[in-house]
Formats: structure tokens, sequence, C-alpha cells
């Protein structure tokens, strides 16, 4: 068993804030305890896989490791007894592809699967650069300063899935909203209530009313697209047939969420966290602004170095051993991704940044069945704003001390502010 | 190798591989796509080799799906 400090530490959405302390006792664990079990208080225990190998292997059997038997994310004893209260017995409050596995997961996937891929979406490339442009000019006009989080990296990947889902710009601060209180729970500064967490079951009460105003505001978005289709992924959701069935409420409701929320607070994080990263080494900045062959190198560094998705659990469906522990049916695994994409048998120099890292197989997008459906989407909304700013930007330095979100699960920058010359 | 000489061999059996069009694969789980012409040399795998020419077993480098779930595409 791991010991309590560290297990205290890697669930702590505070320890994640801090940053150092999380990739130090994942060190610790890669180094004495790679696969081993933890029981923080108030948690059921679970196996902590540290290392990118074991990543990998568990993603890879989604029949053996499922993401619907328990809480796909860490909870609490309490928040779990709650949800199953509040939902007649189920561990999830809402059922999203994450939340699925095969048959369901196959075919919801499915449905929107082509909508991502690299082919199609070259066709919202040139909006999508319309949009950076804007952004970019904005961040000219902020005279020389300002916070990249908030005033660039929190907007521009909001206002590209908000276009690509099909809802309307007025719309979308009440969207930033709702996804910084769904993953900012557990942070005072961003979370519904404005204080700390001390019960959880409470939190959830808390999560579960979020969860309702995103369901109350997209079941309109499905009466619309139901009447009149237009060429949007609210359409596809809407209008999408399983096995011949319109998709089940909670289903639908699921897939808008995820869309919404998944498919821009990672991207956001990992755009502020790669700025942040730049203006500390202004080195790395010289050569990919000097070299535009790095650039597909400097945004996969950027989605490591961030790992904006700290984990994810799976729940082994029958007895197993994995790198040689027994795992029993019924035992949960979290899936720490920071921790694989720091591992040493993997990455020379795991803690330094460097915009040239080949090869970077990271596993911020997670393997296996479950991928990240919109990373293609993510890498090129980054690229074309990377692309635009690049030529514009002379010099950025930090301007005050960055802050992270408080969360154990995604999270990133909350501010970065900084002082940058452009032209 | 094209005789010189002798009956003219059939049309297959003549056209060198290279001859043949190039084409792309792609993984249905994240959207990898291999393409016979570029090779994935971080792979090991060289330019020009074709997909029936990776080994059954092998999988999607990004995700790990097998190569049984890929589809020819158009690009
Ligand atoms: C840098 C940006 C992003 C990161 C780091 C990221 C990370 C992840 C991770 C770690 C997973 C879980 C994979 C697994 O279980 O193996 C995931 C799943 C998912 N992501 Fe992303 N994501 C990003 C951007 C996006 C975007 C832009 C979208 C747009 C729609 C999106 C939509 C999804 C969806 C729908 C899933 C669930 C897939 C499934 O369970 O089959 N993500 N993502």
């Amino acid at each position: 068993m791991i010991a309590q400090d560290i297990a205290k530490t890697i669930v702590s959405p505070k320890a994640y804030a801090n940053g150092k302390q999380v990739d130090d006792a994942f060190a610790y664990l890669r180094r004495e305890a790679p696969l081993e079990q933890a029981q923080p208080e108030g948690y059921d225990p679970f196996w902590v896989v540290t290392r990118h190998a074991d990543i990998l292997a568990v993603e890879r059997q989604n029949d053996l490791f499922h993401n619907g038997d328990r809480s796909a994310t860490l909870t609490t004893k309490e928040a779990d007894r709650r949800v199953r209260e509040m939902t007649g017995g189920s561990p999830h409050l809402v059922r999203s592809l994450v939340q699925m596995d095969n048959p369901d997961h196959f075919n919801y996937r499915r449905l929107t699967q082509g909508e991502f891929l690299p082919q199609n979406l070259k066709r919202l490339e040139a909006r999508i650069r319309e949009i950076a442009k804007g952004f970019v000019d904005r961040m000219a006009d902020h005279g020389g300063r300002c916070d990249f989080a908030r005033d660039v990296a929190f907007l521009y990947p909001l206002h590209v899935i908000m276009e690509v889902i099909g809802v309307p710009e007025a719309d979308e601060p009440r969207m930033l909203k709702l996804t910084q209180e769904l993953f900012g729970s557990a942070d005072p500064e961003l979370n519904r209530s404005g204080e700390e967490i001390k019960d959880t079951s409470a939190s959830v009460d808390t999560i579960q009313s979020v969860v309702m105003d995103f369901m109350t505001y997209f079941n309109a978005v499905t009466d619309d697209r139901r009447k009149a289709p237009r060429n949007d992924i609210a359409s596809v959701i809407a209008n999408g047939k399983i096995n011949g069935e319109p998709l089940g409420y909670l289903e639908a409701m699921s897939y808008y969420i995820i869309a919404a929320t998944a498919g821009h607070d990672t991207t956001s994080s990992t755009t502020a966290g790669a700025l942040w990263a730049l203006a500390e080494n202004p080195d790395q900045l010289a050569r990919v602004k000097g070299d535009p062959s790095l650039m597909m190198s400097f945004i996969e560094e950027s989605i490591r170095w961030v790992t904006p998705v700290k984990h994810f659990m799976r729940t082994a469906t029958a007895d197993t051993e994995l790198a040689g522990k027994p795992i029993a049916k019924g035992d949960w695994l979290m899936l720490s991704y920071p921790s694989g994409n720091r591992d040493e048998a993997v990455f020379k120099d795991p803690f330094k940044f460097d915009v040239g890292r080949m090869p970077n197989k990271h596993v911020a997008f997670g393997y296996g069945a479950h991928v990240c459906l919109g990373q293609h989407l993510a890498r090129m909304e980054m690229r074309i704003l990377w692309e635009e700013l690049f030529p514009r930007l002379q010099s950025v330095e930090l301007d005050g001390t960055p802050k992270n979100m408080e969360a154990a699960f995604v999270c990133g920058p909350k501010s970065v502010p900084v002082r940058f010359k452009m032209n | 190798m094209r005789p010189e000489i002798g009956p003219r061999p059939l049309q297959d059996e003549l056209t060198p591989v290279s001859a043949e069009p190039y084409r792309f694969w792609q993984c249905r789980t994240c959207g990898y796509l291999y393409s016979e012409e570029a090779g994935d040399p971080m792979e090991g795998l060289a330019p020009g080799t074709r997909w029936r020419d990776i080994p059954d077993d092998w999988i999607c480098p990004m995700c790990g799906t097998p190569k049984a779930e890929f589809d020819m595409v158009e690009v």
C-alpha cells in the first residue's frame, strides 16, 4: 500500500495546482512502487498506474479494463454514495463516451468520429484562422501586457468548439462559466459556491446542478436541430441514430456536455501552459520562431508538458495480472497521464521543455479505444494560433506569477500574466 | 524482372510493385494515417512499405488499434 502522505498528494487539487508536489510524488512512485494500491482517507482503494508502458497496456485492453463499471474519474466514497442515490444506482451523473464500454462505446463514437478526422477538419482551417487572427489582434490591442490565460487561451478554443458544435457566440460566456464550474468544482475561485470544498457529497449536488443547467440548454438545442438541421455537431447528435433509434436523452445530453467541456478547457490549458513555458525559456521560443519545421514537435511537447487531463479510472472486469501484480475483478485503477508523460524510461530529460523533442509518444490524449476524439482538432487549433502569433511576437516574459487551477481531474493554468512586444 | 525475349507475360507479373499506386490507410479509432509512399520511419517502416507487407500483429502507433481495424482512404 502506498504511504498516506503520497496517497493524499496524488488526489489533492492543491497539489496539482502546485505542480511540483505531484511531480515529486509520481517520480518517487515510478522509482519505488510503479504499480501499487493507494487508499487516501475517504476513498476506496485503487491501483496507481504510473508507468507509460502500463498505462498503454491497460488502455489497449478495453474489454478487460472497463470505463463504465465504476466511476470513470476519482471520487470519494461519500460522493459515490451520493451519485448512486441520485441516479438510482449508477456511479455516473452523465453517460458520455467516457462512461461507456462496447458495444455502446463503438456505436456512439462512430456517430461523430468522421467529423473529427484530419481530412474532414481541413474545411474548418480558413474559418479557424480568421478566429485566431482576431485573438492575436486583440492581444496586440492589450498594449504589451495581458493575462494570456484569461484574455486569449480560455477564449479562443472555446470559440472554435462552440462554432463546431453550433452554439451561438452570445452563449459562450455561459458555456465557459459552466465548464469552469464543472472542472474547477474544487477550486474556490472557479466553483459555484465560491468556497473550499469540505463536504464531498454536497459538492456532488453542486456538480449535478451544473449538469442540469447544461442539459436545460442543450435540450433546447436538440429541439431546434430536429426542426431545422444545420451543418454542425449539434445536428449530428440531435438527429443521430444508434441501431436505428435516436440517442437516449441522457446519452445525447452527455454527448453535448463532453464536446462542450472537453473540447476547449484542455486545449486552453495547453495553450496557456505553452506560452508560460516559452516565456520561461526564451531559447526555446527563439528556436521554434526561427524554424517553422519545429511547429508540430513544439505542439506535441506543449501537450506533453501540460498534460491537462490528470487521470481517468478503469475497472478490471476479470482477475488478471499487470506488471507482475495480481489485479482482482472489480479493482479500480487510476491511469496517471502526468506520470506516464514524465516516465524516465520513455522520455529523455522528462522535466525539460524541449520544442524539438522527437520521438514524443506522450499519453496526454490517452490511448486505445477511448483515445481523445478531438486530438486532431486540438492540434490544428493550436498550430493555427501559433502560426498567426509567432511572426508578430518579438518577445514575451512573465509579468507576475502564473497560477494553476486546483483540480485533480482536468486542469491547467488559470492565470498567466505576461509582458510582451508585438508588431 | 521483365524478360527480354520469349512469350509476353501476364500484365500483373510484368508491372513492378513500385508502379502500383501508393495508398493511404487510416486507423478507425484515432485517425492515424499511414501513407505507403512515406512509410513511417519512426516506427521502422521504410518509405514505400506496402500495407500488405506490414505484419498482421502490427498495431496503430498512436492508439494501439489492431491493423485489421484500418480503412483504405482517399486523401
Ligand atoms: C490538448 C487538448 C486535449 C487533451 C489533452 C485531451 C485529452 C483527452 C484524454 C486523456 C481523453 C481520454 C482518453 C482515454 O481514455 O484514453 C480524452 C477523451 C476525449 N476527448 Fe479529448 N483532449 C483534448 C481536446 C479535445 C477536444 C478539442 C475535443 C473536441 C471535441 C475532445 C473530445 C474528447 C472526447 C469526446 C473524448 C472521449 C473519447 C472516448 O471516450 O471515446 N478532446 N481527451
